[in-house]
């Protein structure tokens, strides 16, 4: 007796990207930093070409899985650094949110990926840095850090846009890829 | 979606771009504004505060941490750290502090001063 458990095609499309996204955290992991905190977020990129894609409930799925899975494979899994990056996720899922509303609302004002990536990484510092606040360092002199660390997330966004706009591209371009 | 990626940047965008173009000095604005020439230094102990000392009044003052004893002066507005028993020595090598809101911290210690201003950023402080 078997049982299987139905998927959908979003599923899937969730368990690749996510795996992807993955991949791509923990490589990024290897990478030294300048400052705690500040990442490339390349990881970021799929989950903004899955926004720009499919929408932002996919979107959502790929960034909390990849954190949560990304967290175990790495040994972070409820760390410090779990946290933080739980918080940024969930700040700039949020964000994406409200981006990906007002698109939807208001077509004529809609964010392409440069717009999205900006706010993507935004509000991840911004969660992530409040966070780190609020739990583990709650000392004023760390609040000096906000202004450079948002200004760093503002430059890493606009490049993590740029990158995806030119994977959207090369995506719409070669049809074998295109699902839907 | 596809005629998004027909422009780099959409009005959606700019929007996004000109606001955070805003946002950034304005972070710099409120969170780096010198709080000005301080008065009063404050020293917390594992924690706690231990005392508040005028930075006009010349004096060397020994705090008891948690490892030892920490070698603080004060004068001509200014406090740092002299001596203290940890490894690093970063606290001695933060400096003077003068301005309002600035910080030195012996953390193996558990001792730490900061200049209070007129118009304090915070109201308090917890380690």
């Amino acid at each position: 007796m078997t049982q299987l458990i139905q998927t959908t095609r979003d599923d899937h499309l969730i368990a690749w990207f996510t795996a992807l996204a993955i991949t791509i955290h923990i490589a990024e992991s290897a990478l030294p930093s300048p400052l705690p905190g500040v990442k490339p977020g390349l990881a970021n990129v799929v989950t903004l070409i899955v926004l720009c894609r499919y929408g932002w409930r996919m979107a959502v799925w790929v960034a909390l899985l990849r954190v949560l899975i990304g967290s175990v494979l790495l040994g972070t899994f409820l760390s410090p650094t779990f946290f933080l990056s739980l918080s940024g996720a969930l700040a700039s899922v949020a964000a994406l949110g409200l981006g990906w509303a007002v698109s939807r609302a208001v077509p004529g004002w809609a964010l392409g990926p440069l717009g999205f990536g900006l706010l993507a990484a935004l509000a991840h510092m911004t969660g992530q840095f409040w966070a780190a606040y609020a739990l583990f360092i709650p000392h004023p002199a760390l609040l000096h850090l906000f202004p450079p660390l948002m200004t760093l997330a503002a430059v890493l966004g606009i490049v993590s846009g740029v990158l995806t706009r030119s994977v959207l591209a090369r995506l719409n371009s070669s049809p074998s890829t295109s699902i839907d | 979606m596809n005629n998004r990626l027909n422009t780099w940047l959409t009005r959606g965008d700019w929007l996004v771009l000109i606001a955070t173009l805003l946002l950034v000095p304005n972070l710099y604005a409120a969170y780096w504004h010198g709080s000005g020439q301080g008065l009063e230094a404050r020293v917390w102990v594992d924690g706690k505060p231990w005392a508040r000392l005028d930075l006009f009044r010349e004096q060397h003052l020994d705090v008891p941490g948690v490892l030892g004893v920490s070698h603080l002066e004060i004068g001509n507005g200014q406090v740092r750290f002299t001596n203290s028993p940890c490894q690093n020595r970063q606290c001695i090598h933060t400096g003077w502090l003068s301005e309002g809101g600035d910080v030195a911290a012996c953390l193996p210690n558990r001792v730490s001063v900061q200049i209070m201003a007129d118009d304090p950023r915070f109201d308090s402080i917890n380690f």
